[in-house]
């Protein structure tokens, strides 16, 4: 997290190391130790403060809840392709979704030296429904939980659904013997309050200087740790404090790529594009924007691939129509696209009625079309492209730039008529095309800024996949949304952000990306030896 | 009775601060616990209503506003700054721990570019129009022209990263628990070197502006004449007669330029990562955490209105003149 100001800084202060950087020669290479046997000691990462790494404690913004992950197991893990077995073996699913059934694997200790039981997954779904987390995937969620024999544990949940699955999964398991009592789960700090299952102990934090170390658990009942220490240290300015050494991986400004490309010290890789910009309509305070073809028009009429050139610097993926990006297990190609193509906009806008640009950019009367764009003050530039593509088909656009959090509740507000907001999640489970478009506007970030929309084929799909459990039925009718999402564009997907990182293989090589988000160190398997498998 | 006035105007500036530290952040619009957007690449937790009204039930933000003023004031008047809404921690915790940091940056930054630029201001005055002055000049009008944190982005380049001789970020060197007391503050002042350099320079060019133009008006008077008709030394004069006479406006600068030296360690603290209270004021603003806003923004406040009242005291030691009209 940075200032608002200090964002606009911190850009200069990135583009001037790229300067410095890209003028001199190649990466210098410090004396740094390598892997042994695929195992290393310690490895370091940019630090920062994101909160006490405990299931209530850690921030909602920035990577808190994945260090938090490395103490805390839950039922189910993510790797590359979709979730797996963690603390449950096995799991069933009955009663049309609404019953789930987990067994709990035998032989597993908390840190503190006792067994993991059934009655502790149980108290953490209970406590989880009764004070939310920060990741609160329960909250809400669960009816009833109960533990069965056979190390079995029932949870039944008030609505079937198609991800709470994932939700039960995900959600943290905590200790009984530490947890029952306390009241306030945010404010409880405690040494005990770290005891967790999982696969690393934190021995260090700092919240002033922004480090964490953690140290592997001796007695971790899974894979075990390829990586001894992690280490988390303050960092002014990454790239330099990777090429002295000082952290092992980190991301890379798309002006730098060239520098470690081809360079056989270096792998580079490109994250799959789960972050991403959307422009919203308020199609209730602009009543134009109700009209399919004026936002098909909107469409046509931006250049999405001059976006990602000019304001991604090429590390994007252009947005697609049918919303889910191109990376998302569930993406389908609709067969309806919108390559840029301005005079086709004015076709569309002229057969509305509308009295526009005459194709070659020279606007032929008064401008009929005229919205405002509701932005945040680090998507000028952006903005700016966007008004002056719209401007050549004679569609206004004036600029109100307000801070981040002003705009977010103008937003949530439906105080706006057009808007741009940016955010990650977009590789999660397709679902949140149900929240963004069948639910009303609530305030995640995946389902804001749909205003006065509604189609009610659309809604039935939606509400069917919601509850599908095959998954191949899934698939189908995601597709058939992203079909009709977009024929319709109620929103407008701008551009995925695909983030590069580079590390060195010699140091560690154990990298991976979850199947649903992009960060490369933000997975606990990262770090673990998966050759051994989880039985 | 003057200083009864006088005290009577510092308590009522309190309160009128400590009322705009309540009502102003809340006037923002936006919610401390609204996460639609992040920064790019940033994973960010989204809460439910119902979490949300869970929170603000926890933290009293369900009060009415009035409610919690006067709550905020009691639990002032019994020496608690609240609990963070993002930090989960106490207010007065947090603040304590990054306080030093800053003091030691800012003062660090105060005594360096105090020194520096009454030593280049005196010699600048001394040789005036010559071509040291003319050097120092165009140096000090350059510097004090470049943004704290390009100077800081310069130093960072240059001396960390290119020759090694200071770390790169931070306070401390991490994890080395096992070092004495004076391996500790060799380590703290190493890691100090750069940014507290980089905000000094961005300083210096005022100090130097000032001394130079006190000395040259003070060069010409009578006294310095007849010092140096005395045949006192070029030192001696300089320290006794010319620079007791500069220490008034000096004084004044310096402790007026507290509030200005903690705006300047935000961009200072973001670009080396230095764990002060400055980097701490941004976040907490971004992110609409009240009770933090409202703790950093009191003690800035107390800070500034103590070397104000400090400023005042030293005036009257260093000229009676204020003291005797007084009288």
């Amino acid at each position: 997290m940075k200032p608002e100001s200090g964002r606009i800084h911190m850009t200069c202060l990135v583009g001037l190391v790229a300067l410095i950087l890209g003028s001199c020669t190649g990466p210098r290479t410090p004396d740094l130790p390598v892997m042994e046997n695929g195992r290393v000691e310690v490895l370091r990462m940019e630090g920062g403060d994101w909160g006490y790494p405990t299931p209530f404690a850690h921030y909602p913004r920035g990577p808190g809840g994945f260090k938090m992950a490395l103490i805390f197991d839950s039922l189910l893990e993510r790797d590359e392709t979709g979730l797996i077995p963690w603390l449950a073996e096995s799991w069933e699913i009955s009663d049309m979704g609404k019953t789930y059934v987990f067994t709990i694997r035998k032989g597993v200790i908390w840190h503190d030296g006792k067994p993991l039981t059934p009655d502790d997954v149980c108290f953490s779904f209970n406590y989880a429904s009764k004070h939310a987390a920060t990741w609160a995937t329960v909250f809400g969620v669960i009816e009833q939980v109960e533990t069965l024999g056979g190390n079995r544990v029932r949870v039944r949940v008030n609505e079937k659904g198609a991800t709470l699955l994932y939700a039960l999964g995900t959600c943290r398991i905590i200790p009984a013997h530490v947890w029952r009592g306390i009241e306030n789960p945010r404010t409880y700090l405690a040494p005990e309050a770290l005891i967790g299952t999982g696969p690393y102990r934190l021995t260090d934090y700092s919240q002033e200087h922004g480090t964490y170390r953690f140290e592997a658990f001796d007695r971790f009942w899974g894979p075990q740790p390829r990586v001894r220490v992690l280490e988390y240290r303050p960092v002014g300015e990454p790239i330099l404090a990777f090429e002295k050494g000082e952290i092992d991986l980190t991301s890379v400004p798309p002006d730098l790529v060239p520098r470690y490309a081809g360079n056989p010290e270096f792998a580079l890789v490109k994250s799959p594009a789960f972050w991403g910009y959307r422009l919203v309509f308020n199609m209730e305070k602009s009543p134009p924007l109700k009209n399919t073809r004026v936002r098909q028009s909107i469409c046509l009429a931006i250049n999405r691939d001059e976006l990602v050139e000019k304001i991604a610097r090429g590390a994007a993926v252009p947005g697609e129509a049918g919303i889910l990006p191109p990376g998302h297990v569930m993406y389908h190609k609709p067969k309806i696209t919108y390559d840029f193509d301005p005079a086709q906009a004015v076709r569309l806008l002229q057969d509305q009625g509308f009295h526009v640009a005459d194709g070659q950019g020279e606007i032929t009367g008064a401008p009929l079309l005229d919205f405002h764009l509701l932005i945040s003050t680090q998507e000028v530039r952006m903005a700016e492209l966007i008004k002056e593509r719209l401007g050549q088909v004679g569609i206004m656009v004036h600029l109100i730039s307000v801070d981040g959090k002003t705009r977010d509740a103008r937003v949530r507000d439906g105080d706006y008529q057009m808007a741009i907001i940016g955010h990650g999640g977009w590789g999660q489970d397709a679902d949140y095309l149900w929240s963004r478009f069948r639910e009303n506007p609530s305030l995640s970030p995946s389902t804001s800024g749909r205003c006065g929309y509604l189609n009610p084929g659309l809604n039935v799909l939606l509400d069917k996949q919601h509850v599908a459990l095959d998954p191949a039925l899934r698939a189908k009718l995601v597709a058939d949304i992203q079909e009709i999402l977009a024929e319709d564009l109620p929103e407008l997907a701008l551009f995925y952000t695909a983030d590069y990182t580079v590390y060195r293989p010699a140091t560690y090589d154990g990298w991976m990306a979850m199947f649903d988000h992009h960060a490369l160190s933000h997975s606990k398997l990262s770090y673990l030896d998966r050759k051994d498998g989880v039985h | 009775m003057k200083k009864l006035g006088r005290l009577t105007e510092y308590v009522i500036t309190v309160l009128i601060i400590l009322s705009i530290n309540f009502f102003l952040p809340r006037m923002m619009p936006g919610d401390p616990f609204l996460f639609l957007s992040g920064d790019q690449g940033e994973q960010i937790s989204a809460y439910s209503d119902e979490q949300i009204r869970q929170y603000k039930a926890c933290y009293g933000l369900d009060q009415p506003i009035f409610r919690s003023y006067l709550s905020y004031l009691a639990d002032l008047f019994r020496g608690r700054l609240g609990q963070s809404l993002y930090f989960n921690e106490s207010v007065g915790h947090i603040v304590l721990r990054r306080l030093p940091w800053t003091v030691f940056l800012v003062c660090g930054a105060i005594l360096f570019s105090t020194v520096l630029g009454t030593a280049l201001g005196s010699l600048s005055a001394f040789y005036r129009n010559r071509l040291l002055d003319n050097v120092l000049y165009g140096f000090m009008m350059f510097f004090s022209e470049i943004p704290a944190f390009l100077i800081g982005l310069f130093f960072l380049f240059v001396f960390a990263a290119s020759l090694g001789l200071f770390p790169l970020s931070g306070a401390l060197t991490s994890f080395s628990p096992d070092r004495s007391v004076v391996q500790v503050l060799k380590d703290i002042i190493h890691h100090a070197v750069l940014p507290v350099a980089a905000l000094s320079l961005t300083r210096l060019g005022g100090m130097y502006l000032l001394v130079r133009n006190i000395m040259i008006s003070i060069i010409p008077k009578a006294y310095m004449r007849t010092a140096r008709a005395k045949g006192l030394s070029r030192y001696r004069i300089f320290i006794r007669h010319g620079l007791r006479n500069a220490l008034l406006p000096l004084t004044t600068r310096i402790f007026m330029s507290l509030g200005t030296l903690v705006g300047g360690a935000v961009l200072v603290e973001n670009v080396f990562a230095y764990p002060g209270l400055g980097l701490m004021i941004s976040q907490a603003v971004m992110v609409h955490d009240y009770p933090l806003i409202q703790g950093i923004f009191l003690v800035i406040t107390l800070l500034v209105l103590s070397a104000n009242l400090m400023s005042e005291v030293l005036y009257r030691v260093l000229d009676p003149r204020v003291k005797d009209g007084e009288g």
